[in-house]
C-alpha cells in the first residue's frame, strides 16, 4: 500500500500537534499585553434598550472601558455575507436572545466577567417572533426595518426572500398521476456545536489591524473588517488558526468587527473567547417546514413533485437566502421528474442568526422528499428501493433541466447500499429497514489560488487559504505536491491561515477544497513543472515539446529523470527555488437561478436497519450503511473519517438534536446539558462506510467533495426503518423516544 | 489576600509552586497560570470532557475541580504524554487510525483513554465506549478513536 | 466566579467550627461536580468554601461495621461502582452510581454530595430509599441518624440544620432486599434522567419502589400485598398494583427533557422492568 502521494493512507499533516496539545487554537494564542473582553447580553430575545449605565463597571479596578453603541460610528456599521444588515452590536434593540448590547474590556477574564454583571441595562421586553406561523401571520410585526432591507416585493413582510424553481406543468401532470401523496415535514433548528467555541482576538498592527479568528472564510473576514473599519484590505491581516470544528457555524464574520473596534480603542490586543452558551447564541442552523406533494404512476414512475419549503432564519439575512435557495433548488433530488414546482422562502424571526450547517439546507428538503417518496411507494405497493432505482437519472442525464447532469453512476452507489443492508432479505422480527438518497450541489462558484515553492533541497512549501478545520485539507494538498513533484510527503510543508502571506481563497465550504483548492495546488505544481521543462529545454538545447512531465517524473529524449534531480540541475550552484502559482475557478453564470451550475454533486445513499423499543420509543440503529460517490479517495483514512463523522452527526440530528425556544423567544437549551449530541454510547451498533470510486470528479485525479454526503439523508433512512419496524409514521424531528412513543400510540 | 491560595502540585512530573485565586479551577490554572494550553475549554459543566486531565491516576474534568483541590496532587495533562518528544502508543494509534480530525477534543479523549488503559490494560470495545462517553467529538464518529484505543492496548499489553 | 476563601480542615470538628463561624456564608465542598457549576454561574456566592476531602474520617471508604455498610462522605461514584460488597449486596446502588455523568464525573462526584445537593433527579436517591439508608449527621451537639426518606425534602432542600454536615451514609445489612435500578434518558450516553427508578423485593413478599425526577423529590412506596413480588403472578394482575404506586408522580409540565404524559406512561414500564430484574435477583440469592 502506498504511504504517500495520491490515494495513500497518509498520516494527517498537523496530526502530531493534535495529539500532543501543541496545536494552537485561537484561545491558546498568547499575546503580550492582551486584554480580555466580555459581552453584556440580556436574558430575553427581543427588547428595546432604554439606557446603558456603565459607571459601576468602569469603576471596577482593572476595567479599561465598556464599549456601547455610543462608542461606535454613526450610523451603526452593518455587515453580512448577503445583506449588510448585522450591526456590530445591538443598535437600540436586541433582536435575539444573546445579542451583545455592550462589551467590557479589562485586564483579566475575571474582572471582565465581574464588570459585565455591573453594566446596568434598562430595557423593555418586546414580543418575539420565533415560529413560521407568527412570522407569516397577517399583520405580523416586521423583524427587520424595511429601511435597511434590499428593495423587493417582500420588503413589507417577514419574508427575507422567495424563489420559484421548477419545470413542466405540475397541475397538468397531476391529472396523469395514479397516486398523489401530500404531507408536511418539519426539521427543527439545530446548532453546529463545534467543540471549540468561537474565539476572536484583534490587535493593532502597524497602521492596520490584525485579527485572529477560528473562521472558515478568512478572506471574507478580511474584506468585512476593512469595510467596517474603513481601512484598505491590505491593512487588515487575518490569522485563521485551524478551527476546532466548523460544520458551517464558523463561515462568516460575527463579533470580529466589535473586537477590532475595541482593540483600536484600547491600542492593544483584545481577546473575546465565547463560552459554549454564547457560541449557541452566535449562530445556529436553519429549521424548515416543507409541504410536499408527490405524484406517481401505479408502477412507481414519478409524475411530478411539488414543494413549498419555508426556512426559519434568524433576525438578520446572514446566509438565510442562500441556504433556502440552494437547499430548495435540488428539492426533487436525483430523479427523473417530468414536472416539478418548488417555492422556497426564507422567513425572518427574532432568533439566533443562521449559518448553514453541514449539508446547506439539503438535509431539510431531503427529509421531506425521501420520506414522501416512501409514502408514495407504500401507497402504490412498490418496493422502496425499486422506486428509487426506477426514477434515478443515469450518468450524464439531467435531473434539473439546464443544470449539471448526473456526474456519476449513482445506481451503483444505491445498489451497494442496498446490498450491504441486505435489502430484499428477510428482516428479523421487530426490526425494520430504511433507505434514502441524498444529493447536494457542490460549489456553484469558486476561486482558489495557491503558491507552491520548490526549494533547493527538494522540499516544498504549499500556500493555501483553505481552513483546515478537521477535514484534513493540509494532508491532501501535501499528498498532491508529493505526487506531482516526486518528493516524500514529509518534506512538504503547508502554510495556511494568514491573509498577509497566503493568496486568496474564496471560502472553505460546500466540500469544495479537495476539488477547487486541490486543483489550484495541482496547477501550481504544473506551473513548476512547466518552468522546469523550459529551463531543461534551455540547458539541454532541446525543444520543450520533446519533454513531458508526469507525476514527479520528467521524460526527456534521453530517458527519464526524477523531478528532484531535475530541480538540482536547473538551480545549479546558484541555488534559489522554483515558484509555481496555480488558480482554480468556477465562474458564475448570472442567468442561472443559483448564480452557477454545480461543480460536482455529492451523492450518498444511506441504509439503516433499526429496532424500536415499543414500550419506551427508543430507537436502536443496529446497522448503518453509508455509501458515497467520492470520485477518488485521495486519502482513504480521511474519507472514512469524514464519512463516519457526518453519519454520526446525521444520527444526532435525526434522533436527538433540536433547539428549544420558549414562548418569549429565549433559547431554553443553551449549552451541553440540554442540547444533546451523540456520545460514544449513542452510535449505531455497526457503522459501515463505503466509497464508490470511478475517478469521475472535476478535482485532481477525478476527486469529488465528500464531507457532507453521509448526513444528507440519514433522517429519512432512520425514520423509514422506524416505520418499517413499527408502522409508526413520523414527520417531525428529532425522532426522540418520546416522539416515537407518541407516534406508536397514534398508530392506526 | 485571603482569597488566594498557595498551590504546590506536580504537573507532568514537574513541581509547580504558585499563588492562585482560590476561585480558579484546575483548568484555569493549567491554561492561564502555567500556560499548558493543550487542555481545552468548551462546556465548563463537565459534559464535553475537552478539559479532561488525570489527577492521581483518575481522569477528571479539570473545569469542575478547583485548583486548590489539586494541592499536593500529581497531575498529568496531554503535554505529559510524550515528555521526551517520542509519542506514546496511544498518541501514535490516534494518528494511525485518523481519529484526530479538528483535534480539539483529542487531548480529552487521550487522557480518558490513558486512564482507562492504566486501570484496564485490555479493554473491550464496550469499556472503551464507556470511557470515551465523557468526551464529546463532533468531527468523527468515535470509531477511529475506539480502534486507536484497541490498537494501543494491544501494543502496550504485548 | 465570585472570589471566596478556600479552607481545608483536617477533622470533622474543625469543619463544624468553620461552619459555625461562617454560617450561611460557607459552603461545603465534597466532589464539586455540582458546586463548581453553581459557583461559576453565581447561583451560590459563598465567602468560604470548606473542602471536606482533607478530613481523615471522611476519606473514601466503604466498610462493614456492626451489620451496616458505612460509606464515608468523600467516597465517589467510581468507588461504589467497583466495590465488591456493594456489587453483591446493593447492586442497584452500584447501577445508579455507574450512570451518574461520565467516568470523569464519577471520579469526583460523591454519594453524599449527590444526596445533599437535593436534586429530584439524583440517580442514587431511589436505591438508597429502597435499601433504607440512613444519613449520619454531625453537629457540634454530636451525631444523629436520619433515614434518607426523612432527609430528602424537595428541590435543593434536605433536612440539614445550620451547622450540620453529613459524614456518612449507612445501609443496613441485616435484611436482604434484591433490587434493580433503571432510568429514562434522552440518549444512552451521560444524561440527566427524566425518570429514576429503583425496585426492591424481599423474601417476605414486600416490594419497595422509589422513583424520582417526576416530582419535587424521589418518593418511596411499598406494596405489602405480595402480588408484585410474586414471580408467578401475571403481568395483568401486577399492572394495576404497580400503576397505583406511581400516584405521587407529578411530572413537570414545562420540562424540556420529557413531557408529563410520556413520563407518566414510562413509570409503569420502567417499574415492571426493574421489578422483573429484582425478582430474578431475589431468586438467585435464595
Amino acid at each position: 500500500m502506498k504511504d504517500q502521494g495520491v490515494g495513500a493512507r497518509a498520516q494527517r499533516i498537523g496530526g502530531v500537534g493534535r495529539v500532543t496539545g501543541g496545536q494552537r487554537y485561537v484561545a491558546d494564542i498568547p499575546l503580550a499585553d492582551m486584554l480580555h473582553a466580555k459581552l453584556v447580553t440580556l436574558d430575553c430575545a427581543h427588547a428595546r434598550i432604554l439606557s446603558i449605565d456603565t459607571s459601576a463597571a468602569i469603576a471596577l479596578p482593572g476595567v479599561h472601558f465598556v464599549m456601547t453603541p455610543d462608542d461606535l460610528p454613526k450610523p451603526m456599521p452593518r455587515f453580512g455575507p448577503e445583506y449588510q444588515d448585522r450591526p456590530v452590536m445591538a443598535d437600540g434593540e436586541t433582536k435575539y436572545h444573546g445579542e451583545a448590547v455592550a462589551a467590557v474590556v479589562a485586564d483579566t477574564k475575571d474582572i471582565a466577567e465581574e464588570a459585565a454583571l455591573l453594566v446596568k441595562v434598562e430595557y423593555e421586553v418586546l414580543p418575539a417572533i420565533h415560529t413560521l406561523e407568527e412570522a407569516l401571520a397577517p399583520g405580523a410585526e416586521l423583524v427587520q426595518d424595511p429601511a435597511i432591507r434590499r428593495p423587493g416585493p417582500h420588503i413589507a413582510s417577514n419574508i427575507l426572500s422567495e424563489y420559484r424553481f421548477g419545470w413542466g406543468d405540475v397541475d397538468a401532470a397531476a391529472a396523469d398521476a395514479d397516486i398523489v401523496v401530500e404531507n408536511t415535514y418539519d426539521w427543527p433548528s439545530q446548532t453546529q456545536f463545534a467543540i471549540e467555541p468561537h474565539g476572536f482576538i484583534a490587535a493593532p498592527d502597524g497602521d492596520g489591524i490584525a485579527v485572529w479568528s477560528s473562521i472558515q472564510h478568512p478572506y471574507q473576514l478580511q474584506k468585512t473588517v476593512a469595510k467596517v473599519l474603513g481601512i484598505p484590505m491590505a491593512k487588515v491581516r487575518v490569522f485563521a488558526p485551524d478551527p476546532g470544528g466548523g460544520f458551517g457555524g464558523k463561515q462568516h464574520t460575527k463579533l470580529e468587527p466589535l473586537v477590532a473596534f475595541m482593540a483600536v480603542r484600547a491600542g492593544q490586543p483584545v481577546r473575546l473567547i465565547l463560552t459554549l452558551e454564547e457560541a449557541f447564541q452566535a449562530v445556529r442552523s436553519t429549521g424548515a417546514r416543507m409541504r410536499v406533494r408527490t405524484g406517481i404512476k401505479a408502477d412507481g414512475t414519478l409524475v411530478f413533485q411539488d414543494f413549498v419549503n419555508e426556512f426559519l432564519v434568524g433576525c438578520y439575512g446572514d446566509t438565510g437566502d442562500r441556504v433556502s435557495a440552494k437547499g430548495s433548488f435540488l428539492s426533487a433530488g436525483p430523479y427523473r421528474t417530468p414536472a416539478v414546482r418548488i417555492v422556497s422562502r426564507a422567513v425572518l424571526s427574532h432568533t439566533t442568526p443562521t449559518h448553514p450547517m453541514r449539508g446547506f439546507g439539503i438535509p431539510q428538503v431531503t427529509w421531506a422528499r425521501e420520506s414522501n417518496l416512501d409514502e408514495a411507494a407504500i401507497a402504490a405497493g412498490v418496493d422502496r428501493l425499486e422506486i428509487r432505482l426506477k426514477n434515478l437519472v443515469k450518468y450524464g442525464e439531467e435531473h434539473v433541466p439546464g443544470d449539471t447532469p448526473a456526474d456519476g453512476d449513482w445506481a451503483q452507489t444505491v445498489r451497494k447500499a442496498a446490498e450491504e443492508i441486505g435489502w430484499g432479505t428477510p428482516v428479523p422480527p421487530g426490526r425494520g429497514r430504511g433507505i434514502a438518497i441524498g444529493l447536494k450541489s457542490g460549489p456553484t462558484t469558486g476561486l482558489s489560488y495557491s503558491t507552491v515553492r520548490f526549494l533547493a533541497d527538494c522540499s516544498a512549501i504549499v500556500f493555501s487559504g483553505t481552513s483546515d478545520m478537521g477535514q484534513g485539507a493540509r494532508t491532501i494538498y501535501a499528498q498532491i505536491v508529493a505526487e506531482e513533484l516526486g518528493i516524500p510527503l514529509d518534506s512538504v510543508s503547508v502554510v495556511m491561515g494568514d491573509t498577509a502571506v497566503v493568496p486568496y481563497d474564496q471560502q472553505t465550504s460546500a466540500s469544495r477544497s479537495s476539488v477547487l483548492m486541490g486543483n489550484a495546488v495541482l496547477n501550481a505544481c504544473r506551473d513548476i513543472q512547466r518552468k522546469l521543462k523550459a529551463r531543461m529545454a534551455d540547458m539541454e538545447g532541446i525543444e520543450e515539446a520533446a519533454i513531458s512531465v508526469d507525476r514527479g517524473v520528467m521524460r526527456l529524449p534521453g530517458g527519464e529523470e526524477a523531478l528532484p534531480a531535475v530541480l538540482k540541475k536547473v538551480l545549479g550552484r546558484m541555488g534559489g527555488e522554483i515558484v509555481g502559482n496555480g488558480e482554480a475557478r468556477k465562474d458564475a453564470l448570472p442567468e442561472h437561478p443559483l448564480g452557477g451550475t454545480a461543480l460536482f454533486f455529492e451523492f450518498n445513499c444511506t441504509a439503516i436497519e433499526a429496532e424500536v423499543d415499543e414500550e419506551t420509543g427508543e430507537t436502536d440503529i443496529l446497522r448503518h450503511v453509508t455509501v458515497g460517490d467520492v470520485g477518488l479517495a485521495l486519502n482513504p483514512i480521511q474519507v472514512t473519517g469524514q464519512d463516519e463523522g457526518a453519519a454520526v452527526m446525521g444520527v444526532g440530528l435525526s434522533l436527538m438534536e433540536h433547539l428549544i425556544w420558549g414562548d418569549d423567544g429565549r433559547t431554553r437549551n443553551l449549552g451541553a446539558i440540554d442540547y444533546r449530541i451523540p456520545t460514544s454510547l449513542d452510535l449505531p451498533r455497526e457503522l459501515h462506510s463505503f466509497s464508490v470510486e470511478n475517478g469521475d470528479g472535476p478535482g485532481p485525479y477525478g476527486v469529488k467533495g465528500i464531507s457532507e454526503g453521509s448526513l444528507l439523508c440519514t433522517a429519512p433512512a432512520v425514520a423509514a426503518a422506524v416505520r418499517d419496524a413499527t408502522g409508526a409514521v413520523i414527520r417531525d424531528l428529532p425522532l426522540s423516544p418520546e416522539r416515537v412513543w407518541r407516534a406508536l400510540q397514534e398508530r392506526p | 489576600m485571603t482569597d488566594t491560595f498557595h498551590l504546590e502540585f506536580t504537573v507532568n512530573g514537574r513541581l509547580r509552586v504558585l499563588d492562585i485565586a482560590a476561585s480558579h479551577t484546575l483548568l484555569d490554572v493549567l491554561r492561564d497560570d502555567i500556560g499548558l494550553t493543550g487542555t481545552k475549554e468548551c462546556c465548563v459543566v463537565g459534559e464535553c470532557g475537552a478539559c479532561t486531565v488525570i489527577v492521581d491516576g483518575r481522569s477528571v474534568n479539570s473545569c469542575l475541580m478547583l485548583a486548590a483541590e489539586a494541592d499536593g496532587a500529581d497531575v498529568l495533562t496531554v503535554e505529559g504524554l510524550a515528555p521526551s518528544g517520542q509519542l506514546d502508543a496511544l498518541q501514535q494509534a490516534f494518528l494511525d487510525t485518523g481519529a484526530a480530525q479538528c483535534g480539539f477534543c483529542i487531548p480529552g479523549q487521550l487522557m480518558s483513554a490513558r486512564a482507562l488503559l492504566q486501570r484496564t490494560p485490555h479493554p473491550t470495545p464496550e469499556q472503551i465506549n464507556e470511557a470515551l462517553a465523557g468526551t464529546l467529538c463532533r468531527c468523527a464518529g468515535y470509531e477511529q478513536s475506539r480502534q486507536a484505543v484497541l490498537a494501543a492496548a494491544e501494543e502496550v499489553g504485548s | 466566579m465570585q472570589a471566596f476563601r478556600y479552607l481545608r480542615p483536617s477533622t470533622v470538628e474543625e469543619a463544624l467550627a468553620l461552619l459555625e463561624e461562617h454560617g450561611d456564608k460557607a459552603r461545603l465542598l465534597a466532589g464539586g461536580t455540582d458546586l463548581v457549576i453553581e459557583l461559576r454561574n453565581r447561583w451560590r456566592t459563598p465567602e468560604v468554601v470548606i473542602d471536606l476531602k482533607g478530613i481523615e474520617e471522611l476519606r473514601p471508604s466503604i466498610r462493614v461495621e456492626g451489620g451496616r455498610l458505612v460509606i464515608s462522605a468523600a467516597t465517589v461514584m467510581a468507588d461504589l461502582e467497583r466495590d465488591p460488597v456493594v456489587a453483591e449486596r446493593f447492586p442497584a446502588l452500584a447501577e445508579a452510581a455507574a450512570v451518574v455523568g461520565s467516568v470523569q464525573i464519577r471520579n469526583r462526584a460523591t454519594l453524599v454530595g449527590n444526596i445533599c445537593n437535593g436534586s429530584p433527579a439524583a440517580d442514587t436517591t431511589p436505591p438508597l430509599l429502597v435499601y433504607g439508608a440512613e444519613m449520619v449527621i454531625a453537629s457540634p451537639k454530636g451525631r444523629r441518624r436520619l433515614s434518607i426518606d426523612e432527609f430528602v425534602l424537595g428541590p435543593g432542600k434536605v433536612a440539614l440544620g445550620p451547622g450540620e454536615m453529613v459524614v456518612a451514609i449507612e445501609l443496613p445489612m441485616d435484611r436482604t432486599i434484591a433490587a434493580a435500578y433503571t432510568r429514562l434518558t434522552r440518549r444512552h450516553g451521560t444524561d440527566l434522567a427524566s425518570i429514576t427508578l429503583c425496585c426492591g423485593v424481599d423474601a417476605s413478599g414486600t416490594t419497595r419502589v422509589a422513583y424520582g425526577s417526576v416530582g419535587p423529590r424521589a418518593w418511596l412506596v411499598v406494596d405489602d400485598t405480595g402480588v408484585l413480588a410474586d414471580p408467578a403472578a401475571s403481568r395483568e394482575a401486577k399492572a394495576p398494583v404497580l400503576a397505583a404506586l406511581f400516584a405521587k408522580a407529578t411530572p413537570s409540565k414545562t420540562s424540556m427533557r420529557a413531557g408529563p404524559e410520556y413520563r407518566a406512561a414510562m413509570l409503569p414500564v420502567l417499574g415492571a422492568r426493574a421489578l422483573n430484574t429484582a425478582i430474578e435477583r431475589l431468586g438467585r440469592t435464595a
